[in-house]
């Protein structure tokens, strides 16, 4: 097609100066030059989440996008250096309140390893199942913010509905909605009993029913399919080079889920698939993780009719506690001799975890005497595939943002810890 | 002089039976009788009662009340309730319109402020202007036997008045809205003319009298294709999902409108639902047989009115649920559609119109 240029002297915008943009002067003088055009999208954007995607448009295409995230930035790894190990719990469920069990996890099998406690089989299946409820409840709440970012209310609503049951599930066995901190060095912090594993059991085939309405109306949405199809596309090296995590790696076509890799808790004693697409597109990586709601519905309905009977809480926690307290199946009452003066023994301890939205990283280093943790580093999956995100705009028109967006499931709170 | 007047007022006006007595006594009050005269007046009544300006504010306040009810029941949800529980928060709307008249109307430094404060009321005369145009049985305006013409011409001007306030807004979400607005004119217009045409060369005439007449069958019976682009093309040109493009909330913001705030708000805001109203009377005169239907004798000259009204408002009703269905198309999608797809069947509902009239008689 051929473009006609129209010599109109444009400004570069004031706005662009007193704003802390992380760009040169240069750069935005130059797209000013040539017939690009500057969009600052967010951070008050109401499609872009806690955070400012700097793009330069040539007509109505994206030529490059610049992310400026910390919005959200909340310095959990410095907070974390002045808490004991176990007021840390709380604080690494926070970047994804929705994940916190899968982030709770990380966080305490780095503790197990490093102390070297063996965790009771009833709390690996216990751990498995709460790890799975919140990784649907991820996946849910990224398929409602899709929906919405391209324009379907429904779409937003239904999956909100859907986690509903979720939340009632975990309220059952934990006793709150979510960031419940029930994950605890050596197990869970209680037994749950064989009628709330029932109602847990119950509520999948829920999930499942009413994820059909949801399919309906907008998983097979012919306006969904053509929004998607083909949008920010990231083939298989891409993909690989720019450490693209989680669902969307598998997207692309790498067989790659650290729960089989390098398994943990109970999922090597259950029987499921890695979700695998070949696309690469958004509509590719969305129903990745539509598919793996699926696996994660069957994981926890095989976990639940597997669960051994017998402790939750690992016996090796115990030594030197009073043994009138003492109670392998509940924590309460013991809490603090167990946990106020834990130390870790001198080293370094990293755990990688599957959380929903990909790879999570955790490294505890401690130096063998303080009960703080001398550091803590957590790598989060939003900021591993925070560059793939950016090279997959590139190219795209600038109404694909949301979309793209959208089927990335980004999350600031989470990129940002 | 004022007595002429007042004798053309009288010898036209509006006769409704169940008023009847009440305006017979006010008829003989001095000045009132004057102001009654006016308000009963054909013409007037037509532009400023039904179908005018006081169907626009009954469609305003249902339409808005309505879509966000029947959303929410399709969404597992309630929808707007505490506003006046009794009536199931009927008022909502109006709750929201007063919000706007109190809420302060900021004009940004950037703005080119005389055109960004008038051009949200300037807006109302390409809407209120078809309905000059758009007769209801014996209550009419301008009585033109180009009436459909004129009124596909003047529907075509709202768009540029959307232009204006983006350009006026001086915002570049709003810049990048106004082009979209202008791309999305271009996608759906000529169909839509085209769709006009066909049912204007199926009944020989563009006079609504006598399309009217002639529907003994309704018109989207006799041609269905032109229905089916007619109704596209309203859903594009009044920006419903899943064409909502020119003012996507979420990829730049209510596009023109992103910078207008308070009462400037609610009424650009209002201004896709009167061109849906506006399209929907020509839908009804076009497809559904305009004002026929059984007559109601208490109501008099009104009937027709109250029929077209009642059958445009339950289109709208209807339209409103492709909100709760369809996500937004993009830009390009949209395009695409309107220059094949929907230009190709376009053509084809001509062509049937062109068979009917010519071969079948």
């Amino acid at each position: 097609m051929k473009e006609f240029s129209i010599d109109v002297p444009v400004e570069p915008p004031t706005e662009l100066k007193p704003l802390f943009v992380p760009i040169p002067a240069e750069y935005v003088e130059d797209a000013y030059k040539s017939d690009e055009f500057i969009v600052l999208v967010g951070p008050q954007h109401p499609g872009s989440g806690h955070m400012r995607i700097i793009v330069k448009v040539h007509g109505d295409i994206i030529v490059d996008a610049i992310p400026d995230p910390g919005y959200v930035h909340r310095s959990m790894e410095k907070i974390a250096e002045n808490r004991l190990y176990i007021q840390n719990i709380p604080l690494f469920e926070r970047p994804s309140i929705m994940d916190n069990a899968n982030f709770n996890l990380g966080y305490i099998r780095a503790i197990e390893e490093s102390l070297n406690i063996e965790v009771p089989e009833r709390a690996k299946y216990l751990r498995t199942i709460m790890a799975e409820l919140c990784r649907i409840g991820t996946h849910l709440y990224d398929a409602a913010i899709l929906a919405v970012f391209i324009g379907h209310t429904t779409g937003f609503m239904y999956p909100f509905a859907v986690r509903e049951i979720i939340c009632e599930c975990l309220v059952r066995m934990t006793g709150a909605r979510f960031t419940s901190s029930f994950i605890i060095p050596g197990g869970v912090r209680r037994d749950v009993d064989k009628k709330v594993l029932d109602f847990v059991r119950k509520a999948t085939f829920e999930i499942e029913r009413r994820l059909k309405n949801f399919e309906k109306i907008f998983i097979k949405n012919p306006a969904t399919i053509a929004r998607l199809r083909e949008v920010g596309v990231l083939s298989k090296e891409e993909a690989i080079k720019y450490g693209v995590v989680g669902p969307f790696l598998r997207a692309s076509g790498v067989e790659y889920d650290v729960r089989k890799i390098e398994s943990y808790e109970a999922y090597d004693d259950l029987d499921w698939e890695i979700v695998v697409a070949d696309e690469g597109d958004g509509y590719a990586r969305f129903l990745v993780r539509v598919n793996e709601i699926n696996q994660s519905l069957n994981i926890i309905r095989q976990a639940i009719a597997k669960i051994p009977e017998g402790d939750v809480i690992s016996q090796d926690l115990f030594e030197g506690v009073d043994s009138s307290t003492k109670n392998p199946k509940d924590i309460r009452g013991a809490f603090y001799d167990v946990f106020a003066n834990l130390t870790l023994p001198l080293g370094e301890t990293t755990t990688l975890t599957e959380a929903a939205r990909g790879l999570l990283l955790y490294t505890i280093v401690s130096d063998g005497e303080s009960n703080v943790p001398y550091r803590v580093r957590i790598v989060t999956p939003g900021w591993l595939y925070l560059r793939g995100f950016m090279e997959s705009l590139k190219g795209e028109r600038l109404a694909d943002l949301q979309a793209i967006y959208g089927s990335f499931g980004y999350f600031p709170p989470e990129a940002d810890r | 002089m004022l007595d002429a007047i007042f004798e053309m007022f009288k010898g036209n006006m509006v006769y409704i039976p169940l008023i009847q007595p009440i305006v017979n006594a006010l008829m003989k009050i001095p000045i009132v009788n004057y102001i009654v005269a006016l308000i009963l007046w054909k013409p007037f009544f037509a532009v400023a009662i039904l179908p005018g300006l006081g169907g626009i504010m009954i469609v305003l306040l249902l339409m808005v009340y309505w879509e966000r009810k029947l959303t929410a029941r399709v969404q597992w949800r309630v929808g707007p309730l505490e506003v006046c529980r009794p009536l199931r928060g009927l008022i909502q709307p109006l709750a929201d319109g007063l919000r706007y008249f109190f809420q302060e109307v900021i004009v940004h430094v950037e703005a080119h402020r005389p055109y960004y404060v008038q051009l949200p009321i300037l807006t109302f005369i390409p809407v209120l202007l078809p309905i000059l145009f758009i007769p209801a049985g014996e209550i009419v305006a301008v009585r033109s036997q180009y009436a459909i013409q004129i009124i596909v011409a003047l529907i075509a001007l709202i768009p540029i008045t959307i232009i204006a306030i983006g350009w006026a807004s001086n915002n570049r979400f709003a810049y990048i809205g106004t082009v979209r607005e202008a791309m999305m004119y271009f996608a759906y217009e000529i169909p839509f003319v085209i769709a006009v045409l066909a049912m204007i060369l199926m009944y020989g005439s563009g006079d609504p009298y006598v399309i009217v007449e002639k529907q003994t069958v309704p018109g989207i019976v006799m041609n269905p294709i032109a229905f089916l682009v007619f109704f596209i093309a309203t859903l594009m040109a009044t920006s419903r999902l899943p064409f909502e493009i020119p003012e996507a909330d979420q990829e730049i913001a209510f596009g023109p409108f992103v910078e207008y705030s308070g009462i400037l708000f609610g009424i650009v805001m209002t201004l896709a639902y009167e061109k849906l109203y506006i399209m929907c009377l020509l839908m009804t005169i076009l497809f559904f047989g305009g004002w026929s239907g059984f007559a109601i004798p208490l109501l008099g000259d009104l009937t027709p009115a109250i029929w077209l009204f009642v059958k445009a408002v339950v289109i709208m009703l209807i339209i409103a649920l492709s909100r709760s269905i369809y996500p937004r198309f993009r830009l390009d999608q949209a395009l695409r559609l309107g220059w094949t797809s929907m230009l190709g069947i376009s053509l084809f509902s001509l062509a049937i119109a062109v068979v009917k009239v010519w071969w079948l008689g």
